[in-house]
């Protein structure tokens, strides 16, 4: 019966929650956060848990708007065209806001038209095979793609994406080719590992996780505790490290007094119990980083991918 | 694993825990049908809107919560698609043919019943048959890869467009038609823009709710303003008079039923092809199946029971990847999936061996979940024909409302807008020519998928794809194979039944 209470409470709560809430400051109304992602991806997972518990620090809801289409150019747009009044934000990470921009013409600037809000977290990618792989290590793999003369085959999450953009890199540092197979998504990578179509794939962590002993984990692009901490590529000899930051944007225009209002809600979830356990399950980090010190990463990763994506499109 | 599925009950039915399971069931099912019933609004929206709701609940509260969503989400799209033509998703296109036909022989609440029964029924059995088979099910997923998707899509859309009204030629030109414009936007592979002529709305493609609702209930308003609405409801109906579906009704649609739930259940199993797919199949081959296939899309109750019993059964096998695998199958079930990560149960082969008897509990959960949706829906769809007994000079209007508000709502983009206009007069124009607007819609849905498939196995297959295909896919081959033989059988069938159609309708000429 208390599940019962406590279920309809609740969902009575999340109804009025959004509607009664009216103060004179900002935010005197819900903020859209625009995720130009579909639904039911690590994005969207990662904003439903911080969204659910970030209106208790800021004194109003955050509203999660799912636009997906053109590899994120939709959502984004349409929050570099929304009114700079801090209602409207954007969720999206380092590849749509710092490599995009180096391979087709887009109709904003991601420099010049945002400015960061903050990284909620980061996802290190991981490169994994079958645990019945022959391949024991990093080196064994890159061993025979050169022997296979770059036909060894490896899956990516699609063009220009969280997984793809990772995998060239790290296949670029080591100067070996590979032949690479997009799919739609994390899920339909490990399916097609799993089923043994692909030799080797890079996924974050909470993929991982959940495929216990069937996969094994060659190296991460940094850090990965819930992994067991298996070897980083930065230690294996190759220069940088390599994950993917979730961050939230704001339009440039917007009052800087609002964006710091929201820094400081997003700021105290570092220490919300509730926050760290919902994300610790579900596998992700809680490494925050505010604004102004990731503005200087946006710079400087912009500088890199272009070079990358050069790189890359010559060959 | 019988030890888990026995171990479930005690999790299910002991202490005060059944009512509240019920009530969040019933609470999930009743948001759903009202989400679904909303033109524009999504079940997958809905979905992610409550999933937070679960996180802070027992995972055997949250995660059936959810479950009822989904289920009330799917029939609830059904509601508008058979009272007033306007489909929601994809998934509901197939029911269009008859439902409003049906409605407009003030048959609108036979027309739901069927509809409700044949979704239970086929989606209940689709669970079962889960729940027994979960383990082969998880090794077929792992046999299709693209190849194989391939393979089965290019069939699906050959199998859909030869089974389709009208002439062969016409269909052909609506199959081209529907490639065409699935190919605007973002190539699925390389990422570059093709055909969008540096219009910066096209990058992300033509959307398809917008479409869906131009093509097939824009023409019917405009048909029935230009006949002055004489018959688009004969008058206002009274509720009280309107009948219930018999037994005897209900008996001669067993066969159908249970046709397009086999179908459903295998299609579910096959990662990646979907309850569109499944919808359509199901009508194609009732009709096919019909001694009376001339009266299929003027108000035949099979024609409900067909796809809706299909789509439906889709449902059961699709969980199986995300429970068994930890892969979700769809968007639907990635969302499944966060519910289940929240509470800190990982979905994947150790899930299944540690809390097996929790995985047949949620199991078990979506079984009680299509009983207590057959009495849900029983008492709400008298609610829902009321829609019905509206005047028609208020029914058209509002009909107008809902699909501009439903495109709109969509995606809050006044850009489609113009795409609702713009498709609603082509459809217009392609009615008035007797074309058939639906081997365009399907092309348009499956080629994206299709054509994705069809890059990644040149990319799997690197130089040689007919080798590759011969030696490490035999069963991509062997679809390959009885392709151009099953497509020859379905076409001269349907021209068979083109014959008959025809024949009858002299017939009826003679007669009057």
């Amino acid at each position: 019966m208390n599940n019962l209470i406590k279920f309809l409470l609740i969902s009575v709560a999340a109804f009025f929650g959004l509607v009664t809430q009216s103060q004179a400051e900002y935010p005197e109304k819900p903020i859209t956060m625009v995720i130009p992602l579909g639904p039911g991806g690590s994005h969207d997972l990662n904003a439903r848990v911080f969204t659910s518990i970030v209106p208790q620090y800021l004194g109003n809801a955050i509203i999660v708007k799912l636009v997906p289409g053109a590899s994120g150019q939709t959502g984004t747009s349409m929050v570099a065209q929304a009114k700079p009044d801090g209602y409207t934000l954007l969720f999206t990470h380092n590849y749509f806001d710092q490599l995009q921009s180096h391979i087709k013409k887009l109709p904003y600037n991601p420099l010049k038209d945002f400015k960061a809000v903050a990284r909620i977290n980061y996802s290190a990618a991981c490169m994994i095979v079958r645990s019945d792989s022959k391949y024991k290590t990093l080196q064994d793999l890159f061993d025979a793609a050169k022997a296979s003369n770059g036909k060894i085959k490896m899956g990516h999450s699609g063009m220009w994406g969280a997984t793809m953009v990772p995998l060239a890199q790290i296949l670029s540092w080591a100067n070996v080719n590979a032949s690479l197979t997009p799919y739609k998504g994390g899920g339909p990578t490990m399916q097609a590992l799993l089923a043994g179509d692909v030799e080797a794939i890079l996924q974050f962590p909470s993929g991982v996780n959940a495929q216990g002993n069937k996969v094994r984990t060659l190296a991460c692009g940094a850090k990965e505790k819930s992994l067991g901490n298996p070897p980083v590529l930065s230690d294996l000899g190759f220069p940088g490290q390599i994950y993917m930051d979730r961050i939230i944007l704001a339009p440039a225009g917007t009052p800087n007094d609002r964006i710091a209002k929201l820094q400081s809600a997003l700021v105290k979830l570092k220490d919300d119990k509730t926050f760290k356990n919902l994300m610790k399950r579900l596998g992700e980090n809680t490494a925050y980083m505010n604004g102004p010190d990731y503005e200087k990463v946006r710079v400087e990763n912009s500088e890199k991918y272009k070079d990358l994506v050069k790189k890359m499109t010559k060959g | 694993m019988f030890d888990s599925f026995l171990n479930s009950f005690p999790l299910l039915f002991a202490g005060g825990s059944f009512l509240s399971i019920i009530t969040a069931i019933i609470l999930g099912l009743l948001i759903g049908l009202f989400v679904g019933a909303l033109p524009g609004l999504t079940t997958l929206m809905a979905m992610a809107i409550v999933l937070p709701i679960s996180f802070f609940l027992d995972p055997l509260i949250g995660i059936p919560f959810l479950i009822g969503v989904y289920k009330g989400g799917i029939f609830g799209g059904s509601i508008p698609a058979i009272l007033v033509g306007l489909p929601g998703t994809g998934a509901s296109v197939a029911t269009t043919f008859d439902g409003p036909a049906l409605t407009r022989l003030g048959k609108g609440r036979k027309a739901l019943e069927t509809a409700l029964y044949s979704s239970v029924i086929g989606d209940l059995s689709s669970d079962v048959v889960t729940i027994l088979l979960i383990g082969p099910i998880a090794l077929i997923a792992l046999l299709i890869g693209p190849p194989e998707l391939a393979a089965i899509l290019f069939l699906s859309v050959l199998i859909i467009s030869s089974t389709s009204n009208g002439s062969v030629g016409k269909n052909m030109i609506m199959l081209a038609v529907g490639l065409l414009l699935a190919l605007i936007g973002q190539d699925p592979i390389g990422a570059l823009s093709r055909f969008t002529f540096d219009i910066f709305e096209l990058r992300a493609g033509i959307p398809l709710l917008p479409m869906l609702i131009g093509l097939f209930a824009i023409p019917e308003i405009l048909l029935n303003i230009e006949n002055k609405s004489k018959d688009f409801i004969k008058t206002k109906l009274n509720l009280k008079k309107e009948e219930k579906l018999t037994w005897n009704e209900f008996k001669k649609l067993r066969r159908t039923i249970f046709r397009s739930t086999v179908i459903g259940t295998t299609i579910g199993m096959i990662p990646g092809v979907g309850q569109v797919v499944a919808a359509f199949v199901g009508y194609a081959a009732a009709k096919n199946a019909s001694k009376n296939p001339e009266r299929f899309g003027k108000g035949e109750l099979e024609g409900i029971a067909a796809p809706e019993a299909a789509n439906n059964a889709v449902n059961g096998p699709t969980l199986v990847p995300l429970l068994t695998l930890g892969i979700p199958g769809d968007n639907i079930t990635a969302i499944l999936l966060g519910a289940f990560v929240a509470h800190g149960l990982r979905p994947g082969p150790q899930l299944m061996t540690e809390q097996g008897s929790l995985i047949f509990a949620i199991m078990l959960c979506m079984v009680i979940a299509n009983v207590l949706f057959l009495i849900i829906g029983y008492i709400t769809i008298p609610i829902f024909s009321k829609v019905v007994s509206i005047k028609k000079s208020y029914l058209l209007p509002l009909t107008i409302v809902f699909a501009f508000a439903g495109s709109f709502v969509f995606r809050h983009n006044p850009v489609d807008l113009y795409f609702l206009v713009g498709f609603g007069v082509f459809g217009y124009i392609l009615k008035k020519l007797s074309f058939d607007v639906t081997p365009l819609v399907m092309a348009f849905i499956l080629a994206p998928p299709l054509e994705y498939a069809f890059g990644q196995t040149m990319s799997l297959g690197d130089e040689n794809v007919l080798k590759y295909l011969l030696l490490e896919r035999p069963i991509a081959t062997f679809i390959i194979c009885i392709t151009p033989l099953l497509t020859w059988k379905l076409w001269q069938r349907s021209k068979q039944l083109r014959q008959v159609a025809a024949e009858t309708t002299e017939e009826q000429e003679k007669k009057t």
